[in-house]
């Protein structure tokens, strides 16, 4: 959940719009609690009642000239309570923001684009029953297996196919994922490791067929960030074997862990939930923002005690990965592909996301 | 000194010697001037600041829908392939309660306007307490209840951010809260922003847009774009660019404008006239002088010089004074009456003063060429005289010959009635305002001989006594020299005597006018202006069931667009019975018969003016999407909305639109009902507070009448302007004369005239003139009133009155004007007499 | 610069005016005058002595004849050229002394230099030489009579003209006054070098000339 609150507020800044903690006279959002068994297809599509959601493609696309760039589509949903009974088709009960960036090392930093909408004519829509996601033509639609998404952004065109190769992977317990000390801070959060993709890719008028991996996250909470928490690391990584890891911890001001999780699926389908107390986050290698303050852990070493653990070396693809919102929310944060190494061998390549490291993240 | 410093030095000397003469011909010059220059630079401030605001409201995009529309043409459109953000808008202009003037208020969605007029976008202001502002907050720009304030919005309404802006929607008052403000939006624009789902709602305007902005694709051609649409879009609505939205503010008090600039300029024409009857007059006295400078070797070109640069000097001088006060006058009527003068056309914009160092040299050059034109003919004559001749004395009257032929003044009569028989041109009433201009010269060019003609008509008898005798010998034998003197009666009397016939006309048809629109006691008004206000069907029943209320008439107005190019015109919709549409307007020529099938509608004269439209036409109205077929019943005249207006039964409106909801209401009042009683009455069971106003209907017609007065304050100021420097003109005149003839009035003292003998004999001469040029006067003032009322007022706001002439104002002026020339002529001779008696015998000029 | 004119200053040959009034008759004029010469015209009341000068000066047109100044065909050039030659070659003097009211008296000598682009130092010069060197700043109605016409011979010759074309010049003045004046004129005529032509009735006056013709409805004869 915490990673993705980055999007959140990224989208929530590009109209103008500062989330405030607490809104009093919100309606009554859907609580996350445990026990009620997450349904497919249903659960692919969207959860209105809930106040935030996304749906979140990270990967690697490998290039004919033997290159590879990371990639990131995200469509986030949210319930803005305001004015349930307003009966305009414009009346912003539910906003749909959406977010691309390519990372190229040929470049040596993002190209990102993003686009912001209210729900509603057509235009802009997360739909109920399934995961078909529109929003001024940039569009995510699931079809049996296969993820498909058309993104026509400032400076590049993604069309991919994703296809899953295994059942969703539920994290946290069948889904419930807890996010905080507290048991209402959780969600409910599934992942789609493994998707194999097929498409193309358009940079400066040039298109090329491009094949690749990639990686969905599909959550949704009404619940808010842990206040003692400043920020989060994330990561989801593809192993080279077929199976995934995700691992994710919350930061307070000291940068000691708040909370901590992940999973472990094996090529074989079995898993394994992580508690707590079986993670260490240990920074190897820091990146210097020209942008700003912030100073990153580019290079992290994850190690997770008990059956499957080890330890595993983050590398980014390339160092610069920041993602620069300043323009908007005034916020710098660092979202990049990464290749898990082994033993100085890699393993995996997957998604890294750090947050909070300038400055606490404007709320 | 140089010839060129010569020509300064003789040109300069020769004004000194007759300052007041110089003085007034150099002022009516800056009179004309200064109110030229003043309304260009009122109204161009204005159409700026238009402009500005247009630009604004568009901001980046490449194409706009306008007109009303439902909202699922949004959706299609955003649809269209070619279109890369499409931002949809909704602008209501929000009636708020205890103010005349609403507000314009714009719902737009924030995510889309971000892209294209980030400018609209609001910022709100956060608390201290780090979020819970006076917005509450968070999603505040999406909240149905916020609004955004332009700087000088907020300033109009005294307001801050944080705090509530009431609205009156309906007859209720609702409350905004004004969460920020729109720092980047023109200085001169009344601006509320909200959210576009929060204005349908708030402001009771469900389902409805006013205009949709685009942005292409790269690539794509919005001429494409709009073909492609033509035939989609429903009836009402247009594609526009920015630069056509702006064109269309500069044309909507262009006709206003031009008629306040042509008033200007009739000052001026008196500046020029003036300028020339002074250099006649100056001319004729120095004919000896210039004869000398001619033999002792100046050229015909260096004396027309000389005489045009002594023009140059009285018309410079007075366009620099004049162009002060032009910018001086601006500056004050912007902080006083806003940018249309009271025309009422710029609402909303409150312009500052831009002057344009272009304008203002164009204006002093207009004057120099004013006064220079009123020297041609001077210069011309005086460079042709020939001089042996001329450094005789006694020679002035063969200089006046050609002025006593009358077909100078016929052919521009002729002229005249060429010009009325064309139509306007390019919609103004140019051929119009040069028939007048013609009219003017050509009486002028006629006095003399028309002078010569009314003289030998007085009996010789007459003449018997000594001094009337040479009174009307003088007149008689020396026409020219009266005609000068009584060019300027003339001039400003018939502009004055026109335009009183013209307001007076005015007055009075739109006194039986009010009478014939205003049947019932007592109106009820919801919301003058502004598009929220109105009475729900469940109002419109309260107040028919209310004790006291004989009968209530229902009227529902709106904006309706004909032509993108042009303003809305207003749709009426009221209780008219096909049978008998007089009773409620005041048509003009018999009604035609409409079939029953048929839906009539009556149309305004302007209508008919700007529209092509005739009684019995068949026609479409852009009402309910696919358009209204309806059928021209009639015309009616209209006195309030000059840019046109459409009446039609109030069944068949709502038949066409669904739409039950009414602004305005006409009471009759049950027998014996006391009208404020029934006014608390209403206001109870409407439980509406300060958004309801009652007026009695002879209160409407006198604030109506009121505002008509006022708004012809600025011509009745002109009158004045014109009255007196034609006063001054004949003391000017009379004065010149009186000196020129100072030798023989020397040589009648000599042989036994007492002073009051001289008095008398000016006396009669100066009553006998003006007593003519009053009445030719008024012959050519009723003409000239005539093309006004006939031509140029209908080609400007397209409404035509019948004319009625002010007899006992007109009689009276013309009284006081024989008087004041005569005594004026008196002065004069005396003032003459008094310094120059002796001078006059040494210098033998 | 005279001497640049070999040929007469003025030459009259056959000219003949009538004026449709039929007051005035000039026929088969002729006459030349050589620089230097002072030559007097007297004749009864409208015989035509002014128009005889109007002839010279360019300021009319004769019906028939030549008008030759300094050796240009006066009667054949347009106005503007007739007004240049006058402004350069000719001096008046008028009998009503036409002196402009509001220029002063030095500004009113000054003005044939001015017209011709000259400097008007030469003015302070003239007006000495007339002796109203303490009146130059004077407006002319603060001038007697004989003064003013003082000031009209030195406008007249300010500019060293070919020719001095007066008209009555005393016809205003006193009979001492008119003889301290035509002395003057005769003077400074003489100081200039300047051909002159003198109209008047006055035995006097035409006593101070070199040579005095009577004009006649037959021409010009010798008195």
């Amino acid at each position: 959940m915490p990673r993705r609150r980055a999007a959140w507020l990224l989208a929530l800044a590009l109209a103008g719009l500062a989330p405030v903690p607490g809104r009093a006279a919100g309606p009554a959002f859907a609580a996350v609690v445990p026990g009620a068994p997450l349904s497919f297809p249903r659960d692919h599509g969207a959860h209105p009642d809930f106040r935030t959601e996304w749906w979140y493609v990270t990967g690697w696309l490998d290039l004919p000239d033997g290159r590879s760039v990371g990639f990131q589509v995200t469509f986030f949903r949210t319930r803005t309570g305001i004015a349930p009974g307003n009966p305009s088709r414009f009346a912003p009960h539910q906003l749909v923001f959406a977010h691309a960036a390519l990372a190229d090392p040929a470049v040596g930093r993002l190209r990102h684009d993003q686009r912001a909408a209210r729900a509603g004519f057509g235009l802009a829509e997360a739909a109920e029953g399934d995961t078909r996601l529109v929003l001024d033509g940039w569009t995510l639609d699931r079809r049996g297996r296969t993820y498909a998404m058309d993104i026509l952004a400032r400076d590049f065109r993604l069309a991919l196919e994703a296809e899953a190769a295994g059942p969703p992977l539920l994290q946290g317990e069948a889904g419930f994922s807890r996010k905080g000390p507290r048991p209402a801070q959780a969600s409910w959060y599934y992942s789609r490791p493994q998707l194999a993709v097929r498409g193309r890719l358009a940079v400066e008028g040039r298109e090329t067929a491009v094949t690749g991996r990639a990686w969905l996250d599909h959550e949704w909470s009404s619940e808010l960030l842990d206040e003692a928490a400043v920020g989060w690391d994330w990561a989801g990584i593809n192993l080279d074997d077929g199976g995934a890891l995700t691992v994710f911890r919350l930061r307070d001001a000291r940068g000691n862990t708040r909370w901590a999780g992940g999973s472990r699926r094996w090529a074989d389908g079995r898993q394994r939930a992580f508690a707590p107390g079986e993670l260490a986050f240990e920074p190897r290698r820091h990146w210097q923002s020209p942008r700003g303050p912030a100073r990153y852990p580019v290079e992290m070493a994850v190690t997770v005690a008990g059956p499957g653990g080890g330890t595993w070396l983050l590398s980014p693809l390339l160092d610069d990965q920041e993602l620069d919102a300043r323009a908007s929310t005034g916020n710098l944060y660092w979202e990049g592909a990464v290749t898990a190494l082994r033993d100085g061998r890699p393993v995996g390549r997957g998604y890294l996301e750090l947050t909070g490291y300038g400055t606490r993240l404007r709320m | 000194m140089t010839a060129a410093r010569l020509t300064a030095a003789l040109a300069w000397s020769a004004l000194r010697t007759q300052p007041g003469r110089s003085l007034v011909a150099a002022l009516a010059i800056a009179v004309g001037i200064a109110l030229g220059l003043a309304i260009h630079l009122i109204n161009h401030s204005a159409v700026a600041e238009f402009s500005r605001a247009v630009a604004s409201l568009a901001g980046e995009a490449d194409l706009s829908l306008r007109g009303r529309m439902p909202e699922d043409v949004f959706a299609a459109l955003a649809g269209d392939p070619d279109v890369a953000v499409a931002s949809p808008q909704l602008e209501l202009r929000v009636n708020l309660p205890g103010r005349r003037e609403p507000l314009t208020v714009l719902g737009l969605d924030p995510f889309r306007a971000a892209a294209l007029a980030p400018q609209l976008v609001g910022r709100p202001v956060e608390a201290p307490d780090g979020g819970r502002g006076p917005a509450g907050g968070g999603l505040a720009l999406l909240e149905p209840d916020v609004v955004f304030l332009s700087p000088a919005a907020l300033e109009w309404l005294g307001l801050a951010p944080g705090d509530r802006l009431p609205v009156q929607v309906g007859v209720a008052t609702r409350e905004l809260r004004v969460a920020g403000s729109l720092p980047a939006v023109g200085a001169g624009r009344r601006l509320g922003v909200m959210d576009i789902a929060g204005a349908q709602w708030t402001l009771d305007h469900p389902g409805l847009l006013t205009r949709i902005d685009l942005r292409l694709r790269p690539g794509a051609d919005p001429a494409a774009l709009r073909a492609r649409w033509a035939d989609r879009l429903p009836a009402g609505t247009r594609f526009e660019t920015p630069g056509e939205s702006g064109e269309r503010g500069a044309n909507v008090s262009r006709a206003y404008r031009v008629n306040l600039s042509v008033l200007a300029l009739v000052a001026l024409f008196t500046g020029a006239f003036l300028v020339f009857s002074t250099q006649v007059l100056s001319l004729l006295r120095r004919r000896p002088q210039l004869a000398l400078l001619r033999v002792l070797g100046l050229t015909r070109g260096g004396l027309f010089a000389l005489v045009l640069a002594e023009g140059a000097v009285l018309g410079l001088a007075g366009s620099v004074a004049g162009a002060a006060g032009g910018i001086a006058i601006a500056a004050l009527s912007l902080r006083l009456l806003g940018g249309d003068l009271g025309g009422g056309y710029f609402n909303g914009i409150v312009p500052a003063l831009s002057v344009s160092p272009g304008a203002v040299a164009g204006f002093v050059a207009l004057g120099v060429a004013a006064s220079l034109a009123g020297c041609l003919v001077p210069a011309w004559s005086a460079a042709r005289a020939r001089p042996a001749a001329a450094l005789k004395a006694g020679d002035e009257e063969t200089a006046m010959a050609r002025v006593r032929s009358p077909w100078t003044g016929l052919a521009c009569f002729a002229a005249a009635g060429a010009l009325l028989s064309a139509g306007p041109v390019d919609e103004l009433p140019l051929p119009g305002y040069a028939a007048v201009a013609c009219l003017l010269v050509g009486g002028l060019a006629l006095m003399p001989w028309l002078t010569a003609r009314l003289l030998t008509l007085i009996p010789d008898a007459w003449a018997r006594r000594p001094v009337a005798g040479l009174a009307l010998t003088q007149l008689r034998e020396a026409p020219g020299y009266a005609g000068i003197g009584l060019a300027g009666v003339l001039a400003s009397f018939s502009l004055m005597a026109a335009m009183a016939i013209m307001v007076a006309s005015f007055r009075v048809s739109l006194a039986d006018w009010l009478d014939h629109v205003l049947p019932a006691q007592l109106y009820l008004r919801v919301g003058g202006g502004g598009e929220t206000g109105f009475l729900a069907p469940a109002d419109q029943e309260a107040i028919a069931a209310t004790p006291g209320v004989a009968r209530a008439d229902f009227l529902r107005s709106r904006a309706l667009s004909l032509d993108p190019r042009r303003p809305d015109v207003l749709l009426l919709a009221r209780a008219i019975t096909r049978d008998r549409p007089a009773a409620r307007l005041p048509l003009v020529g018999d009604p035609v018969p409409v079939p029953r099938d048929a839906v009539p509608v009556w149309v305004s004269e302007a209508v008919v003016d700007l529209y092509g439209v005739r009684a019995g036409d068949a026609w479409t109205l852009p009402l309910g999407g696919q358009g209204l077929p309806v059928v021209v019943a009639g015309v009616w005249r209209d006195y309030a909305r000059q840019h046109g207006a459409v009446a039609m039964a109030m069944e068949d409106y709502r038949r066409a639109t669904g739409d039950a909801r009414v602004n305005d209401v006409a009471i009759w009042l049950a027998e014996g009902a006391d009208p404020g009683r029934v006014q608390a009455a209403l206001r109870e069971r409407l439980g509406a507070g300060e958004g309801l106003s009652f007026v009695e209907a002879g209160e409407l017609r006198r604030i109506s009448l009121d505002i008509f007065d006022r708004s012809f304050a600025v011509t009745y100021l002109l009158e004045v302007v014109a009255v007196g420097v034609g006063l001054a003109g004949i003391a000017v005149s009379f004065g010149g004369q009186a000196l020129a003839r100072l030798r023989e009035f020397g040589m009648l003292r000599h042989l036994g005239f007492r002073r009051r003998d001289v008095d008398a004999l000016l006396a009669l001469e100066g009553a006998l003139l003006s007593a003519i040029g009053v009445a030719a006067g008024l012959g050519l003032g009723w003409l000239i009133s005539q093309v006004l009322i006939r031509v140029i007022n209908p080609q400007s706001f397209h409404w035509t009155m019948d004319t009625a002439v002010p007899w006992p104002l007109l009689l009276a002026v013309s009284a006081v004007l024989v008087a004041l020339a005569t005594l004026t002529s008196v002065v004069a001779g005396r003032r003459a007499l008094s310094v120059g008696a002796v001078r006059a015998v040494k210098e033998d000029w | 610069m005279r001497d640049a004119h070999p040929s007469p200053v003025v030459r009259l040959r056959d000219v003949s005016k009538a004026y449709p009034g039929g007051a005035s008759v000039l026929r088969g004029l002729h006459l030349e005058l050589t620089a230097g010469e002072y030559v007097a015209v007297i004749g009864e009341s409208g015989v035509g002595k002014s128009t005889l000068l109007n002839l010279v000066a360019g300021l009319d047109a004769p019906d028939a004849g030549e008008v030759e100044v300094c050796g240009a065909p006066m009667a054949r050039l347009g106005d503007d050229q007739a007004t240049l030659l006058r402004r350069r070659h000719i001096g008046f003097v008028f009998q009503a002394f036409h002196v402009l009211p509001h220029l002063t008296v030095l500004q009113n000598v000054a003005l044939p230099l001015a017209l011709n682009g000259l400097s008007a130092d030469h003015a302070v010069v003239m007006l000495a030489a007339v002796g109203l060197a303490a009146k130059g700043q004077r407006k002319p109605r603060e001038l007697s009579g004989g003064e003013l016409q003082r000031v009209a011979i030195a406008r007249a010759l300010v500019h060293r003209p070919a020719l001095l074309l007066a008209d009555e010049p005393t016809g205003n003045l006193d009979p001492a006054t008119a003889s301290s004046v035509l002395a003057l004129l005769r003077r400074q005529v003489a100081a200039t070098g300047a051909a002159a032509i003198l109209v008047t009735h006055s035995a006097l006056a035409a006593a101070s000339a070199d040579r005095v013709l009577r004009l006649t409805s037959d021409g010009l004869v010798p008195a």
